[in-house]
């Protein structure tokens, strides 16, 4: 990868080869901005200069530049993103917009009237969140692609992501930003082209890794952060401080300003992390840092490295809940610190799933617009993982003296209860999901087969092949493709044929096909064998057992089927009633099959999928059978009921 | 020493009406299995012969509540319906028999017979369902303005989050030091009722209000030792409920046996609380 390093260095501008954050650019750096702009508190509008850079590295000449105008989806209720996620202003004064004030390329075209507004997604004529801007000649192959920009933006309020309540601040999607421009066959597309799409309710992420020289001037008395590193604090007077961040190498960039945050800062392997929180936020600092190590440490292992110096992250107050759950790579937005009491780890599950997406969309920078499984699915599972393996297997997420509940089980009961569950496929852009599906689908059943992939090829193999779609794909824009066919080299490696060809089978069920999974034992049926059992045949009998005082002999059959389409092999555990144990392997492949067992015991219980490996398997209940009811549970269960009912009756009397 | 003194004689005489606790104890029970019987063939009828039913060995698995499906969703509801009704008819039969318990103060402890402990129940019912219903609108009234107000102060000035709230802890001290005292007036006042026969609850209630000024710190001091053991005891019968998970029929049945012992415990530390407040009153006469 160091190769293509050094062959794009050469012919990058100054400005995106130096080096202040990261020692090598991890990146091949195809777009920079330096930005220098005044926050006005009062008005909620942050404007000034931008130079917009890009580097042109396809082999044909480009003729236009595409740019995300992502704060013009709050001028409009007719947006796509408006009317998508239902947002409207909060009065005269929440409106949000961006912008142009001026736009000249290098050589000083005013270019003012070459842009226009195009929806490439939906045809929405409403939305001005994607710009076409024409140039007066063609951008060549190696050429770079200078603006400078004079722009506005207005932050929204309500705060959705983005925007303002009273002084506090998140700034996000927030300056004209580029598409990414793709070759033919990157993320498997046919011709080069624009990649830009308009801003939805539930995605907003495919940008290059770029370099960020952030100046913002601000009241002095605002305590800010941003996803860069802080190079200096000047004082200019009139009460007013200028913050001066640098980035390199990462998707997005985006900044918090409020008066009231306290900043606590750790250290963590040569990673300065700082969180911003509240007053009351403070007191759950120590959680949240714990989570945020933990998940640093436990990606840094099983995927890669965490590439950065610095990582700021932010609990914010409750007036800016809706910028919380968010993720910018070097920064990210947890929620809910200071109010969410400790038996929940709800809290510390959106750290460690916010700061998940460093890597799964910052550092692997995949499509969340058309591809959003590979996203906010592949970081659910490590989330799941990494909560679970924290703060308890089986407990993760709840921990009571009576109820219990792990992360991936959360994830796993949005996607087996929804009664749209298999509508449809797994492969959809993010706004093509019908009937409120995204959620569903996106996130809770994409992560239930990465764990069911887990469970197919083992944990072993799981983590090896992380570690090469990131040893393949760090810094660079995978495609859901891509990551199978990583999968598919090492699983081989790891196990031959033994899941055949290749796994395309697993993806083309579970990905690309929308049935469900449902193994069920039928049924065990046992009975003695007759003491005369045979054949009358001719004028004799051939006698296959006429011994009376022999033992005693069963027939056992034991009956599973799979009920849905998706074909998985599966383990079967039998137990006998001497309390042997028979571990059988089905390829799942017919609906149905039988093992029937000859001998002096009887099976008394089955196991389908003993180790609850298939997660996407929708009814877990029907994947056992036992010869005697189990009773004892839910009787230890109502004696408890019982109890603390007398409990509480007892004690709400006088 | 005047505390502990009567605390003894409370206690004396709570155990001396054994039978009376006992007669409590097995009505509760036949109670709250009602409901609870047909939830556990319920239970049972949901995981049939899976053997997935061991999930819930350590507490309530979350995770099977969408395996369970829609059936799950009446679980829950039947449990909560179940449980609010359970607590109402509780309220009203501990209402019925604290009338009968007040009563064995006026004739002496243990010497009441089960019939006429039934018929003293039902004469004192009206009475003391009156005053127990104002008792806990006080007592509402009196948590909304200790503990509610200054939550929702707290809120207001934090900006909604939960606060800068360590002082929020002193509230509950407070709320909690102050409970002895109601209790103290609802138990008095119901002492009288049984004592002169009247029905009269606004008499009874001042009443009881009165005995607590005379006596202020001896009164407030019973109760208060009285409810200090018995949220401790509460709170560890809740731990080892939670945390006992018994595998077998044996071990279950044990476990079921020590439930019900203590809640035999639990009964008697709040007859032992009723016949403190008598025995304070006698002790005066
Ligand atoms: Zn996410």
């Amino acid at each position: 990868m160091k190769k293509i390093f050094f062959a794009v260095c050469l012919y990058l501008p100054v400005f995106l080869s130096g080096q202040l954050v990261v020692d090598t650019p991890l990146s091949a750096r195809l777009t920079g901005y330096d930005i220098d702009v005044v926050l006005e508190p009062v008005s909620h509008i942050v404007k000034g200069d931008m130079t917009a850079w890009w580097v042109n590295n396809s082999e044909k000449p480009v003729v236009d530049a595409m740019m995300h105008m992502y704060l013009n989806a709050f001028s409009s209720n007719m947006s796509s993103f408006a009317k998508g996620g239902q947002w409207s202003p909060a009065g005269d004064e929440g409106w949000g917009w961006v912008k142009i004030r001026s736009i000249y390329d290098y050589k000083g075209n005013d270019l003012s009237d070459s842009m226009n507004f195009q929806s490439p997604d939906d045809g929405n004529t409403h939305d001005r969140t994607v710009l076409q801007i024409l140039l007066p000649e063609p951008v060549l192959p190696g050429d770079t692609l200078r603006f400078s920009i004079n722009f506005e933006s207005k932050l929204p309020s309500p705060i959705d992501r983005t925007g303002y309540a009273d002084d506090f601040h998140f700034v996000a999607q927030w300056f004209p930003k580029f598409g990414v421009y793709e070759t033919a066959g990157m993320r498997q597309r046919e011709a080069d082209g624009w990649n830009c799409h308009q801003f939805h309710p539930n995605s907003e992420f495919y940008s290059n890794h770029s370099v960020y020289n952030v100046s913002v001037t601000m009241p002095e008395e605002y305590v800010a952060g941003s996803g860069g590193m802080l190079i200096e604090e000047i004082f200019p007077g009139d009460s007013l401080k200028k913050v001066v961040w640098r980035a390199e190498d990462i998707v997005d960039f985006a900044w918090t300003a409020w008066p009231e945050y306290k900043s606590v800062t750790r250290k963590w392997r040569g990673v300065d992390i700082t969180l911003l929180t509240t007053d009351a936020g403070l007191k759950k600092a120590d959680n949240q840092f714990a989570a945020v190590i933990y998940a640093l440490e436990y990606l840094d292992e099983r995927v890669g490295p965490y590439p950065w110096p610095h990582l700021t992250f932010v609990d914010p107050p409750m007036s800016g809940a809706g910028a919380g759950g968010m993720e910018y790579t070097t920064l990210f937005t947890s929620a809910g610190g200071g109010l969410v009491p400790s038996f929940l780890k709800l809290a510390e599950m959106t750290t460690i799933h916010e700061f998940g997406h460093a890597y799964f969309m910052g550092i692997l920078a995949s499509n969340e617009f058309e591809e959003p499984w590979i996203d906010e699915g592949m970081n659910s599972y490590w989330e799941q993982r990494i909560v679970d393996h924290h703060y308890g297997d089986g407990y993760g997420l709840i921990r009571l003296p009576f109820i219990k509940m792990s992360d991936s089980d959360q994830g796993r009961l949005g996607y087996i209860t929804s009664p749209s569950r298999s509508i449809s496929t797994n492969d959809l852009p993010s706004w093509l999901y019908p009937h409120g599906t995204y959620g569903m689908m996106s996130y809770d059943k994409a992560a239930a087969w990465l764990h069911t992939l887990e469970g197919l090829i083992g944990t072993e193999t799981m983590d090896k092949l992380f570690r090469e779609y990131y040893r393949r794909w760090a810094f660079r824009h995978p495609s859901g493709r891509d990551f199978i066919s990583v999968v598919n080299d090492v699983v081989r490696e790891e196990h031959g044929d033994r899941f055949g060809e290749n796994m395309d089978w697993f993806f083309e069920q579970v990905l690309y096909g929308n049935e469900i999974c449902d193994y069920r034992v039928a049924g065990v049926t046992s009975h003695k064998i007759k003491s005369y059992s045979g054949v009358v045949e001719g004028d004799s009998v051939t006698y296959t057992r006429s011994d009376r005082t022999s033992d005693t002999l069963y027939i056992s059959r034991v009956s599973i089927e799979r009920l849905g389409g998706v074909s998985l092999p599966a383990e079967v555990l039998i137990g006998f009633d001497d309390g042997k144990e028979l571990l059988e392997r089905w390829d799942g492949k017919e609906s149905y099959k039988d093992y029937e067992y000859t001998g002096a015991t009887r099976v008394i219980w089955v196991k389908l999928d003993p180790d609850d490996k298939i997660d996407i398997d929708v009814d877990r209940i029907n994947n056992s059978w036992s010869s005697t009811q189990k009773f004892y549970a839910s009787r230890r269960m109502t004696d408890k009921f019982v109890f603390l009912m007398q409990l509480m009756i007892s004690m709400f009397t006088l | 020493m005047a505390v502990l003194k009567i605390l003894g004689k409370g206690a004396a005489a709570a155990v001396s009406s054994y039978k009376l606790i006992l007669l409590i104890w097995v009505t509760t029970m036949v109670m709250v299995f009602m409901v609870a019987l047909p939830l556990r063939s319920f239970l049972s009828n949901i995981f049939g012969n899976s053997m997935a039913v061991t999930r819930l060995s350590d507490g309530f698995d979350l995770g099977l509540a969408g395996d369970m499906g829609k059936p799950f969703v009446s679980l829950l509801s039947a449990v909560s319906m179940g449980g609010l009704l359970l607590l109402l008819a509780g309220f009203l039969l501990y209402t019925f028999f604290a009338g009968g318990l007040f009563a064995s103060c006026a004739s002496g402890w243990g010497r009441l017979k089960m019939s006429t402990f039934i018929r003293e129940s039902a004469r004192n019912f009206l009475p003391f369902l009156k005053i127990a219903v104002l008792m806990m609108l006080l007592i509402a009234a009196y948590t909304f303005f200790i503990v509610g107000i200054p939550i929702i102060v707290t809120m207001a000035i934090s900006g909604g989050s939960k606060g800068s709230s360590n002082f929020i802890y002193l509230f509950y001290a407070i709320w909690a030091l102050g409970m002895p005292v109601w209790l103290f007036v609802a138990d008095a006042s119901r002492r009288w009722v049984a004592a002169t026969g009247s029905g009269n609850v606004f008499m009874a209630l001042s009443a009881g209000f009165r005995a607590l000024k005379e006596r202020f710190w001896v009164s407030y001091g019973i109760v208060l030792v009285i409810l200090i053991l018995n949220a401790s005891f509460v709170f560890l019968s809740i731990w080892f409920t939670g945390w006992s998970i018994p595998e077998k029929g044996g071990l279950i049945f044990l476990f079921f046996m020590a439930t019900q012992a203590l809640f035999i415990i639990k009964l008697f530390m709040k007859t032992w609380r009723y016949a403190s407040v008598c025995a304070l009153a006698s002790q005066k006469k």
